[in-house]
C-alpha cells in the first residue's frame, strides 16, 4: 500500500509537470490562433467587399425616365456595362435634381424578365383573353416587310385613312415622329392616351385663357394650395416637382404653405395636407362657384386684375351670387357653410394663392365646366401669371424639321373624318377622344379600320370599359403593337415589334407641364438595347424607307436614325457634346404677367364668359348656342347606374406606384404597393367603415364590387379615410397578360366603369359610376 | 471621432416611399413576392408604415420611414454572441455578414423590427447587382460567401459611401449622404454628425420639437422624427 | 447490498424495430435538415416576425428535460438517498442525451450551422454580455460535466461521483436559468420580459425532467421486464406534484405582472387570442391542472397509470409553455408608433406547421431516442433483472 502511494505520489508530480506543458502548449495554440482569426475575423477588413468592387468599370450617363409623363431628368450608373443605380440630375430644375420611386424602378424595367427579344408573329388566329397567341418569332426584316406591305396596299387603294395609330406613354421625340409618320402616310388618327388623362383641364384653361394645354405652377412662391381631387403627391404631373416642391414649401421658407385638399378619399396628399375636406363626389364646381361667391360677396377679390385684364366679371358675378351661396352648396356637396366660407376667405386672403384640379374633380360628364370654374378661382385672386400662381408653360424650340412631303393620297387620306368624332359637333373641343375608339370600330362608323399600330398603348387596361376595347381590337384585321413586352393590347396583336425600354433609346424630351421655363432634357442609351429591341424612332425611319412616296421622302434629312435625329433637333438649342455630358438645356428665365399677350381669346384678356367656347359651338352646333352654358357652372352629374340599386359611387385612383408605361411587373413597386394600408401585391376595395358595417361586410373578407356592366372581386378594406358613399379602389393591378410579378395579381376596376364623355373636351368619364359592394 | 445620426422630418415626407426603393438599388436588397409578404419573408432595409388614428371625417394616417436606428445602447449589439453587429466607433451599427450564424436573436431583440433575416437562395436573377455579395463566385477565406442566406442583415446608413467619402476627404452629411438621404425627392432625410454642434443636423435639431421611436426602450437610437 | 448495474440484451425484436423505426425517423430529420440547409428557411414556418420556430422549443425543452433530470439524480449521490440508486444512472444518462438532442435542436434554428463552432469562443470571439454566449459555455461545460459525472459513476468513485454531483446541480440549475434569461432580458418583447423567466424555467425544468424520468423509468423497466419499487415511483409523483405548483405559482405571478400596464396588451392576446388553446389547453390544462388533480386525488395518485398519465400530461403539458412562451411572445407585433399600424406591419405573425420543420423535429426526438436505447444496450445503466426482490437495505458502498 505505501509503496502504491509512493507511486502515486510520484507519478502525480510527473503528472504535474507533464499536464503543465500540455496546458502551456495548449493556452499558446489557442492564443496564436486566436490571433489569426482575429486578423481574418477583424471588423475593419471586410475584404470581401473590396474584392468584388477592384476592376469594373462604371460610368455616370445623363438621360431622362419615362415611367410616367413627367420625364424627370436622371442619371444613371452602370458597371461593367450593367445599369445599376438610378438617381436625379441636379441639374434639372423643374424637380431640383430629384426623382420619384417609380425613376428607380427603371431598373427594374429595364431588366424585366418578360421582355421579348425578337419580332412576334401571331399563329393562333383566334383572340381574347386567355388565348394563347402562340407567338412565333421572325426576323425584324421579315416583320417589317410584312407591316409595310399591308400599309403599302392601303394607300395605293387611297384607304390611308383606315389606318390607327395609338400613341401610349412615348418620349416627344417619338411622339414628334410617330406624329409626322402620320401625316406623311395619310391618316388623321393619330390616337393618344390623353382622352384618358386630364384633357378637361386643358378645355377649362382654354375656355379661359386659349391655352388648350395642362396647367404650370409656379410653386416656388406658392403660400396657399387649394387642391381639388388633385393627388399632388400620388398621381399629378410632374410628380418629382410635386414632391421635391412640397418639402420646400413647408419647411425650406419663412411662410409654411398652407395646403387643403378637398377629395371624397383621404389620399396620401391629404393624410400629409393640413385640411382634409371630404366632398360629395362630383360637386367640386357647386363648391368652387360657391367659393367665387364668398370672395366676390366680402370683396375679397383682386379688383385690379380683374378690372384690367378680365371680361365676363359681371356675368361671373351674377351666377355665382344667385345660385351659389354656402348655405346651398353645403346641401349638395355635404360641406358645412362655415367651412366654405372658412377656406375661401383663407385663399383669398394668403397671397398668392393656387387652386389646383386634379383628375378625381374634372374626369366627369361635365368636367370641363369644373375645370373652368376651378381655373377661374385663380383669376378671382389674381393669380395668373405671377409668381406663386399659375404661369404659362414654354416649350424648348426643337429645330424645324423639312416641310413634310404631303403627297395626294395623304392629303386625301388627312381630310376624312376621325374614328374619334375630335373637333366635331359630339365633341366640339376635342383634341382626341380616346374612349370613343371601341364604338367607332365596332360601328364601323364613320368607317371600317384596316390596321392599326400601337405604339406602347395599352388602352384596353387604362380605360374605362376594358370589356369592349378587347372587342373592338379583337374584330381589327390587322394590329401590329410596338412595346418591349406582351401588354394586354399585345395579346390582340398580329405581329409585335420589340421597342426598347427609354433606358436604351435616343431622343428629346421635356416635362409638360414643367416649372414654367423651358427645360429639355436627353435620351441617350445607358447600355446596348437588350436582345433584339429596337427604338421606335428607328422603326419608323425603316418603315418609311420601305413605303416610298410621300412618307419616305419626308423622313430624308432627319438623320437616318435616331441618335442623328435627337441631334438634328436639339443641336440649335445646345451643343451636342455637351447636351450628351450635361443630359439637361434650361431655357430663359420665366416672365411673369406677360398680360398683353398671354390670352388667346376673342377679347385678349382672361374670360370669366367664354369666348373661345361660344364662338367654337355657334361653328359645330349651329342653332344650339343658346341652350349652351359659356360660364363656369355647376350641373348635377349623371351617374351610371340608380341609386336604389348601385348606392355606392367608385372611385378609382392611381397610387404613386403604378408605372404608367403598360407594365406592373416590378416586384420593387408591387411589394409596397398600397402605403396608406401597408400591403402590396394586390388590390383593395376601400369602403368606409360605417358603410361597411351597415352592408353587413367583415373586414378583409372578398367582395363583389358590381356595376351595371360589369364585376370584379378583391378584398375589403375598412376604411376611415372614405365619404360614406364612395368606394375607392386602386388602379394597376389586375393585368393578365404577361409577367411573374403582376399576372393575376389584384383586379382592375376600370373593367367595371361605364362609358360616359365630358362633350366639350372627349375627356372619359372615371367616376360617374355606381355600384354596389356585396359578399363574394 | 463623430456620431453619425439621422433626423427624417415627418412634415416634410410626402410618403412616397423613394427612400425604401433607393435602399434596395443601393445595397442589393432582394425583393419579396406575394407568399413571401402574406408569411412575413420580405426584405427591408428601410420600411414605411402607416399609423392611422381617428374615425372618419377626423381620420388621420402618418406615414414614418424607419431606417435602422443605429442606436447608442442597441440591444442587438448586447444580444449577438458572436459580435457579427457590434457598434463601430463612428456610432454605426454593422453587420458582419462572416460572423453572424443567423441565430436570430437580434430579431427578436430589436424593438424597431428593422432586421430581416435572409430566407431563401434568391435566384441569381433576383438580387439585380451580380458584383455585389452576395455573390456566389467570391469566396473569402472561409469557404462560404457570406452575405447568403442564413444571415441577418439591416441598413447600414450606407457605410460604404461613408468611408469611401472619408477617404477621398469629402464633407459627410452634405456631399456624402446615405442612399436614402440623397434621393428622398422632398429632402426630408439629412444624416450628419450628432456631436457637431454645426452640422445641419445639430441645426435641425435645435429647431423644432423632436422625438425618438420608443424612446421608453432605453435604446438612445440616432434617429431623430421632427413632428408636423 | 450492492446493486449490479447492466446493460440490456437488446437482441429482441421489439428493440430492433424501435431501433429501426427511430433511425429512420432520424434520417428524415437529418434530410429535412440538409433541405433547410441547402434552401434556406424559408421552407420552414419562421418568419421576420416569427425568427424562432420548433427547433428552438425544442432545444429549450430538451435543456429543461436535461436539467431536470440531472438534478433529479442528485438525490442520490448528493443527498444520498440510496433508493433512487437504481434510477440515478438511467438519469444521468438520460440528462447527457437531452443535453445533446438540445445542441442539435440548436444547430437546426441557426441560419448558418456550419458557423456554429463560434458560439463556443468564449472571450475571445464573442460578445459575453450575450445570454446566448454566456449559455455557450454553460451548455457546453454541461455536456462536459454529465460525461464526467457518468463516468465517475461507472467508476464507481463516490467521493468524485459526490462533489461532480453537487457541481452538476449547481450547473444544471444555472443553465436553464440561463435559458430562462436569454427570453426574460428582452426588453423588447413584452411576453418574454420579466425577471422571474429564469425562475420559471428552472421551475419547468424540474418539473418537466422529473416527469420524464418516471415515465422513462416506469417504461424502460416494464419493457426490459424488471421490477422497481413502486413506493420511489410514488414519492416522485408527490415531488413532482410540488413541483408543478410551485411552476404553476410562478408562471401565474408573471403572467398576473403582466395584466398590468405597460404590458396588458400582449398578455391579453396571449390568454385570449388566436394561441390562448395552446395556453390554456396545452400549457394549464395538461401540464398544471391535471397533474394536480390525478395526483391530489387519493385513489389516482396511488396508482402507477394514474402516475404515468400526470407524468405525460406535465411533458406534454411543459412542451405546449415552451411553445406558448416563444410562438406568441414573437409574433404580437411591435408597436412602433402609437396608434394603429396598418397592413402586414401592424398584424400579429403565424406560425404554420410546414412538413420539412416538424420532421426535422421528430428527427430530433427520433436521434435521442436512438441513442437512448443504444446507451441503454451499450452501458451498463440498469439494475440486473433478479427477479422479484430489490429490496432498499443500505449499501455500504455507492
Amino acid at each position: 500500500m505505501r509503496s502504491g502511494l509512493k507511486g502515486k505520489k510520484q507519478n502525480r508530480l510527473k503528472m504535474n509537470r507533464r499536464t503543465f506543458l500540455k496546458l502551456s502548449v495548449l493556452t499558446g495554440t489557442v492564443m496564436g490562433a486566436d490571433q489569426i482569426i482575429g486578423r481574418f475575423d477583424s471588423p475593419s477588413a471586410l475584404p470581401l467587399q473590396k474584392k468584388t468592387q477592384e476592376s469594373y468599370e462604371e460610368k455616370w450617363i445623363a438621360t431622362s425616365c419615362l415611367n410616367c409623363p413627367a420625364r424627370c431628368a436622371i442619371r444613371v450608373r452602370t458597371v461593367n456595362g450593367k445599369a445599376v443605380k438610378v438617381t436625379g440630375n441636379p441639374l434639372s430644375l423643374v424637380s431640383e435634381g430629384k426623382i420619384c420611386p417609380r425613376a428607380h424602378i427603371g431598373l427594374q424595367v429595364l431588366y424585366d424578365p418578360g421582355r421579348i427579344h425578337s419580332p412576334l408573329k401571331r399563329m393562333n388566329q383566334e383572340k381574347g383573353k386567355g388565348i394563347d397567341p402562340k407567338w412565333v418569332p421572325l426576323s425584324w426584316d421579315q416583320a417589317l416587310d410584312e407591316v409595310t406591305t399591308r400599309l403599302r396596299s392601303i394607300r395605293d387603294r387611297s384607304q390611308s385613312h383606315k389606318v390607327l395609330f395609338f400613341s401610349g406613354l412615348n418620349t416627344m421625340s417619338t411622339e414628334d415622329m410617330i406624329l409626322r409618320f402620320a401625316d406623311a402616310f395619310g391618316t388623321p388618327n393619330l390616337i393618344s392616351g390623353n382622352g384618358l388623362d386630364v384633357e378637361t383641364e386643358k378645355s377649362g384653361n382654354w375656355m379661359a385663357d386659349g391655352h388648350y394645354t395642362e396647367t404650370a405652377y409656379d410653386l416656388d412662391h406658392t403660400n396657399y394650395i387649394l387642391a381639388f381631387g388633385a393627388d399632388m403627391l400620388e398621381s399629378s404631373k410632374p410628380l418629382a416637382r410635386f414632391l421635391r416642391k412640397w418639402g420646400k414649401l413647408r419647411r425650406e421658407k419663412p411662410n409654411r404653405t398652407k395646403v387643403v385638399v378637398i377629395n371624397p378619399r383621404y389620399s396620401v396628399t391629404a393624410a400629409k395636407s393640413d385640411e382634409w375636406i371630404p366632398i360629395h363626389p362630383g360637386t367640386d364646381g357647386a363648391l368652387v362657384l360657391a367659393m367665387g361667391n364668398v370672395i366676390i360677396s366680402e370683396n375679397l377679390y383682386d379688383r385690379d386684375f380683374i378690372n384690367r385684364w378680365t371680361t365676363g366679371f359681371d356675368s361671373y358675378k351674377k351666377l355665382v351670387l344667385s345660385q351659389y351661396s354656402p348655405k346651398d352648396v353645403s346641401k349638395i356637396t355635404g360641406i358645412a357653410p362655415e367651412v366654405i366660407q372658412r377656406i375661401a376667405r383663407e385663399f383669398a386672403q394668403t397671397q398668392p394663392a393656387i387652386a389646383l384640379r386634379g383628375k378625381e374633380s374634372i374626369a366627369w360628364p361635365e368636367g370641363s365646366h369644373t375645370s373652368y370654374a376651378i381655373f377661374c378661382l385663380n383669376a378671382l385672386v389674381g393669380s395668373i401669371d405671377i409668381p406663386g400662381g399659375v404661369i404659362y408653360q414654354e416649350n424648348p424650340r426643337y429645330q424645324e424639321m423639312p416641310l413634310l412631303v404631303e403627297d395626294d393620297m395623304a392629303r386625301r387620306g388627312k381630310g376624312q373624318p376621325t374614328l374619334d368624332f375630335r373637333g366635331t359637333a359630339k365633341f366640339p373641343a376635342a383634341k382626341v377622344v380616346t374612349n370613343q375608339i371601341p364604338e367607332s370600330l365596332l360601328a364601323d362608323v364613320p368607317y371600317p379600320a384596316e390596321v392599326a399600330i400601337g405604339f406602347n398603348s395599352n388602352f384596353n387596361m387604362v380605360a374605362p370599359s376594358t370589356e369592349r376595347w378587347d372587342k373592338a381590337l379583337k374584330k381589327l384585321p390587322f394590329y401590329v403593337h410596338i412595346s418591349p413586352f406582351i401588354s394586354e393590347m399585345a395579346l390582340y396583336a398580329d405581329l409585335v415589334l420589340p421597342s426598347t425600354t427609354y433606358l436604351e433609346e435616343w431622343g428629346y424630351d421635356h416635362s409638360p407641364p414643367g416649372s414654367g421655363f423651358a427645360e429639355m432634357r436627353i435620351k441617350q442609351p445607358v447600355v446596348k438595347p437588350l436582345g433584339g429591341a429596337r427604338s421606335i424612332i428607328d422603326i419608323i425611319f425603316e418603315m418609311s424607307k420601305r413605303l416610298k412616296g410621300g412618307p419616305a421622302q419626308s423622313f430624308v434629312n432627319l438623320g437616318g436614325h435616331s441618335e442623328s435625329f435627337v441631334k438634328f433637333r436639339t443641336e440649335t438649342l445646345m451643343p451636342w457634346k455637351e447636351f450628351l455630358e450635361k443630359g439637361v438645356w434650361l431655357g430663359k428665365d420665366y416672365e411673369y404677367k406677360k398680360y398683353g399677350r398671354i390670352f388667346n381669346t376673342p377679347s385678349k384678356k382672361f374670360e370669366f364668359y367664354s369666348g373661345n367656347l361660344k364662338s367654337l359651338v355657334s361653328k359645330m352646333r349651329k342653332g344650339t348656342e343658346k341652350d349652351f352654358n359659356y360660364l363656369p357652372s355647376y350641373k348635377e352629374a349623371k351617374f351610371l347606374g340608380d341609386k336604389e340599386k348601385y348606392p355606392l359611387v367608385l372611385l378609382p385612383y392611381q397610387p404613386l406606384l403604378v408605372v404608367e408605361n403598360g407594365s406592373q411587373n416590378y416586384p420593387w413597386a408591387q411589394e409596397i404597393f398600397l402605403p396608406m394600408h401597408g400591403i402590396g401585391w394586390d388590390t383593395l376595395v376601400e369602403i368606409n367603415s360605417e358603410t361597411a358595417i351597415t352592408l353587413k361586410l367583415k373586414d378583409g373578407q372578398l367582395v363583389w364590387v358590381e356595376s351595371p356592366f360589369q364585376k370584379i372581386k378583391a378584398k375589403v378594406k375598412f376604411s376611415e379615410g372614405v365619404h360614406p358613399e364612395v368606394v375607392a379602389i386602386p388602379l394597376g393591378q389586375g393585368h393578365y397578360s404577361y409577367g411573374k410579378w403582376q399576372k393575376g395579381m389584384g383586379v382592375n376596376p376600370n373593367e367595371i366603369i361605364g362609358v360616359d364623355y365630358d362633350t366639350i373636351s372627349g375627356q372619359a368619364a372615371f367616376f360617374n359610376t355606381r355600384v354596389k359592394v356585396y359578399k363574394a | 471621432m463623430p456620431r453619425w445620426g439621422m433626423v427624417i422630418d415627418l412634415d416634410k415626407c410626402v410618403g412616397c416611399q423613394a427612400c425604401t426603393i433607393a435602399c434596395k438599388t443601393e445595397n442589393n436588397v432582394p425583393h419579396g413576392s406575394p407568399e413571401e409578404q402574406r408569411s412575413r419573408r420580405e426584405i427591408y432595409w428601410n420600411k414605411v408604415i402607416a399609423v392611422t388614428n381617428g374615425k372618419y371625417p377626423h381620420a388621420s394616417t402618418e406615414l414614418i420611414p424607419m431606417p435602422c436606428m443605429h442606436c447608442d445602447h442597441a440591444p442587438c449589439v448586447t444580444v449577438c454572441p458572436v459580435k457579427a453587429t457590434y457598434r463601430r466607433e463612428d456610432g454605426i451599427v454593422m453587420q458582419d455578414y462572416r460572423r453572424c450564424l443567423g441565430c436570430k436573436y437580434c430579431i427578436v431583440a430589436c424593438p424597431y423590427g428593422v432586421r430581416s433575416f435572409n430566407s431563401k437562395e434568391q435566384e441569381e436573377k433576383e438580387y439585380h447587382r451580380q458584383d455585389l455579395p452576395p455573390d456566389r463566385s467570391v469566396w473569402g477565406p472561409w469557404p462560404f460567401p457570406s452575405r447568403t442566406h442564413g444571415v441577418v442583415e439591416k441598413c447600414t446608413f450606407c457605410f460604404h459611401r461613408i468611408d469611401q467619402g472619408i477617404k477621398e476627404g469629402k464633407k459627410i452629411g452634405e456631399e456624402v449622404v446615405p442612399a436614402c438621404v440623397e434621393d428622398c425627392p422632398a429632402k426630408a432625410r439629412s444624416f450628419g454628425d450628432l456631436d457637431d454642434p454645426q452640422s445641419q443636423l445639430s441645426r435641425l435639431l435645435s429647431s423644432r420639437g423632436w422625438v425618438r421611436l420608443r424612446e421608453e426602450m432605453g435604446t438612445k437610437c440616432k434617429v431623430y422624427y421632427l413632428l408636423k | 447490498m450492492n446493486l449490479t448495474f447492466t446493460s440490456i440484451e437488446g437482441k429482441s425484436q421489439g428493440f430492433w424495430i424501435l431501433a429501426v423505426t427511430l433511425g429512420a425517423l432520424s434520417v428524415i430529420g437529418l434530410t429535412c435538415f440538409m433541405v433547410s440547409y441547402i434552401q434556406g428557411h424559408y421552407v420552414l414556418g419562421t418568419s421576420n416576425i416569427i425568427p424562432w420556430g420548433m427547433p428552438i422549443v425544442i432545444t429549450i425543452y430538451l435543456i429543461g428535460l436535461s436539467a431536470g433530470s440531472l438534478i433529479l439524480s442528485s438525490l442520490t449521490y448528493v443527498f444520498g438517498k440510496k433508493e433512487y440508486r437504481s434510477i440515478s444512472r438511467l438519469a444521468v444518462f438520460l440528462a447527457i442525451v437531452l443535453i445533446f438532442g438540445a445542441m442539435i435542436g440548436i444547430s437546426l434554428d441557426l441560419g448558418r450551422p456550419e458557423k456554429g463552432w463560434r458560439l463556443f469562443m468564449f472571450f475571445i470571439m464573442n460578445n459575453m454580455r450575450s445570454m446566448f454566449a454566456i449559455n455557450g459555455i454553460l451548455y457546453g461545460g454541461y455536456f462536459a460535466i454529465g460525461i464526467f459525472y457518468l463516468g465517475f459513476i461507472f467508476a464507481e468513485k463516490s467521493k468524485w461521483t459526490r462533489a461532480l454531483g453537487i457541481l452538476a446541480m449547481c450547473w444544471a440549475s444555472l443553465v436553464h436559468m440561463g435559458t430562462g434569461a436569454i427570453f426574460g432580458f428582452i426588453a423588447a418583447r413584452p411576453i418574454f420580459y420579466s425577471p422571474i423567466k429564469p425562475f420559471e424555467f428552472l421551475a419547468a425544468a424540474m418539473a418537466s425532467g422529473l416527469a420524464l424520468l418516471i415515465i422513462t423509468v416506469v417504461s424502460v423497466f416494464h419493457f426490459t421486464k424488471r421490477k422497481f419499487d413502486r413506493k420511489i415511483i410514488f414519492t416522485l409523483s408527490q415531488m413532482l406534484l410540488v413541483l408543478v405548483i410551485i411552476l404553476s405559482v410562478i408562471v401565474g405571478m408573471d403572467k398576473l405582472t403582466h395584466l398590468y400596464v405597460p404590458h396588458r396588451e400582449p398578455a391579453l392576446w396571449l390568454l385570449s387570442g388566436p394561441f390562448s388553446l395552446v395556453f390554456w389547453g396545452l400549457q394549464v390544462g395538461c401540464g398544471y391542472l391535471l397533474p394536480l388533480l390525478i395526483l391530489i386525488h387519493p385513489r389516482f395518485k396511488k396508482t402507477i397509470k394514474g402516475v404515468m398519465i400526470a407524468s405525460f400530461s406535465v411533458v406534454i403539458g411543459i412542451f405546449g409553455e415552451r411553445f406558448s412562451l416563444i410562438i406568441p411572445g414573437t409574433a404580437y407585433p411591435l408597436p412602433f408608433y402609437p396608434g394603429k399600424i396598418e397592413g402586414f406591419w401592424g398584424a400579429a405573425g403565424s406560425f404554420p406547421f410546414t412538413p420539412v420543420e416538424s420532421l426535422m423535429s421528430i428527427g430530433v426526438f427520433a436521434i435521442m431516442g436512438l441513442f437512448f436505447i443504444l446507451g441503454l444496450k451499450h452501458l451498463e445503466l440498469l439494475p440486473l433483472n433478479e427477479g422479484a426482490e430489490q429490496t432498499p437495505v443500505p449499501a455500504e458502498k455507492g
